[in-house]
């Protein structure tokens, strides 16, 4: 009986897990459209919703898709690793469920990481000159593969969590 | 509250410093999200390669968290010199621009006048906070690949027993 108790605590911490990846997934999509329509309407907090994403992308036009004639927040590739973090997310309950907390084998990790890596060198070492709709593609199939280590791995950090606050001295009788 | 093991704020420090140096640099800092993912991975491998214990997934988006959060530190330090570099190059830029074209947007001169007395310490820190967040999110997901790609260790073999008594 405690086993099956365990069982639906890890499907919810699972489900939440989801839940909440899922939602941050589309707020962090929609602020990469939100971007170039604020800029077309002039409003001043474009800038900093392109602020936003700086951190993380160079953000070079040349190199990015135009919505509302203007820039989105990301390049090409990232707004590819971005849709194919939604796309492995609708993915992952059909794929592996609630249960299981197993990560992708390394095999199939560098048989997926291999095209955007290599057209990442060979773009920087200007070797050739990509497109941007094969920089899309290649950030789609990597992305696609990330929630399968976010989700279970971020599930087995609450799950560990919740164990070690019940036995804790403190909860203990 | 998430506790971080013993031993691995060092290879958080060393790679989130290193990211957070890359990430900074213009030309180089091409790479994008991957800098931050690629550098909690390697802080993953120098946690397990030192660890006696296998690195768990959720050491390693600890480990990650922790990096990012190095990397969002240094690469706004970093960033400073190069903010003010970027802005005489873009101004520069612009001026040209302008004598081209009469057409320029409004308002635009008045949007370097303001930024040119420089980054106040409130943006300086809400700047700071935003990119910490996002690194911190980036790492995990870093640290978590790093944990299933080196996370796992040969357990030791059963010590040998002896013939029954």
């Amino acid at each position: 009986m405690p086993e099956r108790a365990e069982v639906a605590g890890h499907r919810k911490t699972f489900l939440i897990t989801y839940v909440i990846a899922t939602a941050a997934c589309l707020l962090w999509l929609g602020g990469i459209w939100l971007a170039p329509y604020l800029k077309s309407r002039s409003s001043p907090w474009s800038s900093l919703v392109y602020a936003v994403y700086s951190p993380v992308c160079h953000q070079v036009a040349s190199r990015s898709w135009f919505c509302f004639g203007y820039p989105l927040a990301v390049c090409a590739r990232c707004t590819g690793i971005y849709l194919g973090f939604l796309l492995g997310l609708v993915c992952y309950p059909l794929q592996r469920g609630w249960r299981r907390i197993s990560f992708p084998s390394s095999r199939n990790f560098i048989l997926v990481s291999a095209p955007i890596v290599l057209d990442t060198v060979g773009n920087f070492l200007k070797l050739w000159h990509t497109p941007n709709a094969f920089r899309l593609a290649t950030g789609v199939i990597w992305g696609a593969l990330l929630p399968f280590y976010l989700i279970p791995g971020v599930t087995d950090l609450l799950i560990g969590q919740q164990k070690k606050r019940l036995n804790s001295p403190s909860t203990c009788p | 509250m998430i506790s971080e093991r013993p031993g691995m704020f060092k290879p958080a420090l060393i790679c989130g410093l290193a990211v957070g140096v890359l990430t900074a640099i213009p030309l180089v800092n091409c790479l994008c999200c991957l800098w931050i993912i690629g550098g909690a991975m390697v802080a993953a491998y120098l946690f397990a390669r030192t660890s006696p214990a296998p690195l768990t997934p959720g050491d390693g988006a600890v480990l990650g968290i922790l990096t990012g959060i190095v990397a969002a530190v240094g690469d706004a330090i970093v960033s400073l010199p190069f903010e003010n570099m970027n802005r005489e190059y873009v101004q520069k830029f612009m001026d040209q621009f302008s004598q081209f074209f009469e057409d320029m947007p409004s308002g635009w001169e008045r949007w370097f006048e303001a930024r040119a007395g420089g980054l106040s310490p409130a943006w300086f820190l809400l700047g700071l906070l935003a990119s910490a967040v996002v690194y911190a999110a980036f790492g995990a997901l870093g640290g978590l690949i790093g944990a299933s790609l080196f996370g796992k260790k040969n357990l030791p073999s059963e010590p040998p027993q002896g013939p029954p008594v």
